[in-house]
């Protein structure tokens, strides 16, 4: 808890940061993101860039699950319409990149509306199965819409191109991506301080109390899909450009999961938890890596990798859910709490 | 100095330290480096494997004799558990710790993600594991090439014979829903009715699907003389099979590159006998001809060494040649020049491994030899000369 | 064009066999969800455990099958007795989505265990069910479907049997009914727990060594699950003769979706069949409506 931080005005309650500190810590971060680039590599540049794609698909997701309580396990395949998109526009009417992602948003937000349309009906575990069956529908679309989805093979992206530059290495993607990011984090973290916002809140903890104090069930339910699904079409879209590829094999079931665990062990219902579940979870498959090698087994031990991967993945989940069901996050504003109090200790 | 500010120049501190990067290593600029994301585990685990070993042991081989003109090779691979992502997450750390010149990818779909990045580099020659038709592209895919012939090739070799064998036959093709098998299945339909072949079904499983009762009811219907797998490495193969003789068909029954290890037709044990299907290798026991190359691994590794053993090694083999033709002329490592120096090989002696000289014009290498499985032995037998595509 | 009735025939039966397959795995689940209101995601690969356990015990260890079959399944039940202790109760009182979570998680794990001890290659299992081809009239039915489908019958039968005359049996219905009142009756509630549990388990096993035997094993077999899903939301997810009447169903209509389709409309026809009840019978055919309380 912050000390000596009076609050004179509304405005200023509401305010996302409000204190001198907090600007500072916020400066740093914006210099370190600038520097970051011209300090690493291109295998870290490519890490990143991938991290601030997951980050934006994990805010869209935990908008719905963690703030809205409709859980999702589709969220891949509104990533995958939102690359389509983009991929399918820019091969017909070549839209420069900047119009393509948002229309790409704008078609996921549509779909998502549909999908949505079932929670009238059920809540839930229903939803839940219920978005499965979403996903798979929409794998089917991709697969065998061969005139416009290409079918198995898929669709080739050319590079994005703003200002005649083609943003065809992770070190030019990532001034694009970075940006996007910030502004997909800030446009959420603004839309829980106005009333859209708290309805979801209200949906999630009781959705009937939320009925009776007059939020209109359906219109909420399907605008936090809609909101949503427009994240994760972003987010599909810059991966379109970021891997040049896309087949219906891109977005399967498995990377709904991975988003869900994302954000589970980030912490459900938090944007900074979001970027560190994002994060996290992205780390890990190359953190695993680095561990394999260090142990002390035979060469014999780079064939264990993938199902070690799969291991740890499930185990993530339960044991966050198990002992820390707030996340990442907790531990993270635990650690805050401390040192805000150091020394003195309560 | 209040706490305050004792903190604030603490996270400082921090702050600037974790900007630090992480460094470059430079590799040895006389090395000529094999990078590769290598399925050593996952579904694709025992082809990963035998890869790894082959490209392994061609590479001691060489070094052992000196290197190619002084320079030596060295193999940098990381597993790749037959997924995009890790394929791709590798590829980027091994290319920025090392300066590549040659990689092994495990998947089409890690090749056609790449593509565009080794266009960009023009520093890497590529092949992989993949034969899809689709990279068969010298225009789109220039820097890529195939060690063998393309799915439709295969198939190609394939109906070929059927056609030589029993003109006018009915042919029915059984894939799986995904990339990998529905690749070849349109231009191979236009391939059989040029032959003079009639294709009386073409029934496609989904992926990872478990009962395929269906698909055999259909089969039955069509009673085709000859059936072709193709996009599975085993099931359901052995499944389909077995009832069809259940059912008293006799088909024949046929599959490409994938199905036709050793290991793994043998797991099909009875039923396997009479399966047959294209190889462009020699099988690691085949001491038929005079092939030094497979006396030479069989020396090496007294183990029966699958089929994917012999590609890496093959692979290697390749990308050492066209890399001592670019040195010998005196030109750079780019990756056009590499690609060049692979297409100018004409009847290439790859020391057995391929029964006849080989020649590489486009991005395949368009020959094959029809075996057939005898249970009783646990081999696979040739029953017919080395077919090269025109 | 002359309907081609025996390939009805023929795919029906092979409808039948699968949706045989699909109503033993959606009763496992259902058992599980009664007891303990767990929606089980893992129940695919609870099924696949099984099935590798079988396979361990036969090849690895060299059992006959006779004794291989068993043997799988008393691990596998008390394998899902351990799930049940240390995923399951530590999460008692809380949402049935994190619940729901859990299991998915639990998914993961147990794909990932089976392939670090049987690596990722598909397997075959060992010859149980007896050769010959089997001809009903003229139409052909898979040897292994057709005796597949009779011991699920009769598996299905001593399932329903022993709930309604073993204690445990009755225990379990009490449990599902009102926990309430079955703490106030003297049953060991927690221990009803591991039970149901264990049961599903072994149920699981059992129909995982018969989709093994019909289709060969492997890490992806999980993804029957996923039909099974679609069977007990369309029956009923605690209601045990709407996972019957809804496996078969489904097994039939994925069937001839394949037939006469082809085999990618497999699993878009379930998915719409569940997008359907969803809409139209949200709580399943035979599942009670649940009635939310403030």
């Amino acid at each position: 808890m912050r000390i000596g931080t009076a609050k004179f005005s509304y405005r200023h309650d509401e305010a996302l940061f409000d204190s001198r500190t907090q600007y500072a810590w916020l400066a740093i971060l914006g210099l370190g993101l600038v520097a970051f680039p011209f300090a690493v590599n291109e295998y870290w540049l490519y890490l990143a860039c991938l991290m601030a794609i997951n980050i934006g698909s994990a805010a869209g997701l935990n908008i719905l699950t963690g703030y809205t309580g409709l859980v999702s396990l589709g969220h891949a395949a509104f990533m995958g319409v939102g690359a389509y998109t983009v991929a399918v526009l820019q091969g017909a009417v070549d839209l420069p990149v900047l119009p393509n992602l948002l229309a790409a948003g704008a078609v996921t937000m549509v779909a998502g509306f549909i999908v949505g349309i079932p929670s009238l009906r059920v809540k839930g575990l229903y939803l839940a199965i219920a978005t499965i069956a979403a996903s798979m529908i929409l794998h089917f679309v991709f697969s065998n819409w061969q005139p416009v989805t290409g079918g198995t093979a898929g669709l080739m992206v050319n590079p994005a191109r703003i200002l005649g530059i083609d943003l065809d290495t992770s070190f030019r993607f990532y001034w694009m991506v970075m940006p996007i990011t910030l502004l997909m984090l800030l446009g959420a973290a603004n839309l829980f301080r106005t009333r859209i916002g708290r309805a979801f809140i209200a949906i999630r903890d009781r959705d009937i109390s939320a009925e009776v104090l007059g939020i209109p069930l359906l219109r909420y339910k399907l605008l936090s899909f809609g909101i949503s699904s427009f994240y994760a079409g972003v987010a599909g879209g810059l991966w379109a450009y970021f891997f040049r590829i896309i087949t219906p094999e891109s977005f399967p079931l498995s990377m709904s999961i991975f988003f869900l665990t994302a954000i589970i062990v980030g912490g459900m219902g938090s944007l900074l938890g979001s970027i560190l579940g994002a994060a996290f979870i992205t780390m890990v498959p190359e953190a695993l890596k680095l561990i394999v090698g260090w142990l002390p087994i035979s060469a014999d031990a780079t064939l264990i990798l993938s199902p070690v991967r799969t291991i740890v993945f499930g185990l993530l989940i339960i044991g966050f859910l198990i002992f820390e069901p707030l996340g990442l996050q907790e531990i993270w504003r635990r650690t805050q709490r401390f040192f805000h109090l150091w020394p003195f200790r309560s | 100095m209040n706490i305050h500010t004792v903190k604030h120049w603490l996270a400082g501190a921090v702050v600037a330290s974790m900007l630090g990067a992480a460094g470059i290593v430079h590799a040895d600029e006389k090395e000529i480096v094999i990078g590769g994301s290598i399925p050593m585990s996952g579904v694709f685990s025992f082809a990963g494997i035998g890869i790894h070993a082959g490209i392994q042991d061609y590479v001691s081989i060489v070094n052992e004799a000196g290197g190619i003109d002084g320079h030596m090779l060295r193999y940098v691979p990381e597993d790749s558990g037959y997924k995009v992502d890790a394929s791709v997450a590798a590829f980027k750390k091994i290319t920025s710790q090392n300066d590549v010149d040659f990689y092994y990818g495990d998947s089409t779909g890690f090749s056609k993600t790449i593509n565009n990045e080794l266009n960009r580099m023009n520093s890497i020659l590529m092949s992989g594991a993949s034969f899809a038709s689709e990279l068969n592209d010298p225009e789109k895919y220039p820097y890529q090439f195939l060690v063998g012939p393309d799915y439709t090739e295969m198939f190609g070799i394939l109906l070929r014979h059927i056609a030589d064998e029993s003109p006018g036959a009915k042919v029915a093709f059984v894939y799986s829903d995904s990339e990998f098998g529905r690749d070849p299945i349109e231009t191979s339909r236009k391939t059989a009715e040029d032959l003079g072949l009639k294709v009386v079904a073409e029934l496609m499983t989904p992926p990872g699907s478990v009962d395929v009762s269906t698909e055999i009811a259909k089969m039955r219907r069509a009673r085709p003389d000859y059936a072709i797998f193709h996009g599975y490495i085993l099931a359901p193969i052995p499944e389909f099979i077995e009832q069809a003789r259940k059912m008293g068909m006799d088909t024949k029954f046929m599959g490409t590159f994938w199905t036709m290890d050793n290991s793994t037709v043998m797991q099909m044990k009875d039923v396997a006998d009479g399966f047959m299907g294209v190889m462009p290798y020699r099988y690691y026991y085949d001491d038929s001809e005079s092939a030094p190359m497979l006396e030479k691994i069989r020396e090496m590794r007294p183990d029966y060494q699958n089929v994917p053993y012999i590609q890496g090694f093959l692979s290697a083999m390749l990308y050492a040649e066209s890399a001592r033709r670019v040195l010998a002329e005196g030109k750079e490592m780019t990756a056009q020049n590499m690609k060049a120096a692979l297409n100018s090989l004409e009847n290439f002696d790859t020391g057995g491994l391929i029964g006849v000289p080989i020649t590489i014009r486009g991005n395949s290498i368009p020959v094959g030899r029809i075996y057939q499985a005898d249970v009783s032995q646990g081999k696979m037998l040739p029953v017919s000369d080395w077919i090269i595509l025109e | 064009m002359e309907f081609d009735w025996l390939f009805f025939a023929e795919i029906t039966l092979a409808g039948l066999g699968t949706g045989g397959l699909y109503a033993l795995t959606a009763l496992a689940f259902v058992i599980i969800f009664k007891s303990t209101g767990v929606v089980n995601l893992a129940i695919g690969e609870m099924l696949m455990l099984g099935a590798y356990l079988c396979f361990g015990f036969a090849v690895d260890f060299g059992l006959p099958i006779w004794l291989a079959i068993p043997a799988a399944i008393v691990v596998g039940g008390l394998a899902g007795g351990l799930i049940e202790r240390l995923t399951i109760r530590p999460m008692v009182g809380e949402s049935p989505i994190s619940t729901f979570m859990i299991t998915v998680g639990l998914a993961a794990v147990l794909v990932g265990l089976v392939e670090l001890v049987w690596t990722a290659a598909p397997r075959r299992m060992p010859a149980f069910l007896p050769d010959e081809a089997i001809f009903i009239g003229e139409a052909f039915v898979p040897s292994k479907v057709f005796y597949g489908f009779f011991v699920t019958a009769l598996l299905i039968a001593i399932v329903l049997l022993v709930f309604r005359y073993w204690r445990g049996g009755v225990a379990l219905r009490a449990t599902a009914f009102d926990q309430a009142a079955a703490y106030s009756m003297g049953i060991n509630v927690p221990r009803v727990f591991s039970l149901s549990w264990i049961v599903a388990a072994m149920i699981a096993t059992m129909a995982g060594i018969l989709v093994g035997a019909v289709g060969g094993i492997s890490p992806s077999m999980g993804i029957f699950g996923l039909s099974v899903l679609v069977v007990v939301i369309a029956g009923g997810l605690d209601s045990v003769l709407g996972a019957l009447v809804a496996g078969l169903a489904i097994g039939l209509i994925e069937a001839w979706a394949s037939g006469f389709l082809g085999g990618e409309f497999k699993i878009v026809a379930t998915f719409m069949i569940l997008i359907g009840v969803l809409m139209i019978r949200p709580y399943g055919l035979f599942g009670t409506r649940e009635i939310e309380r403030l």
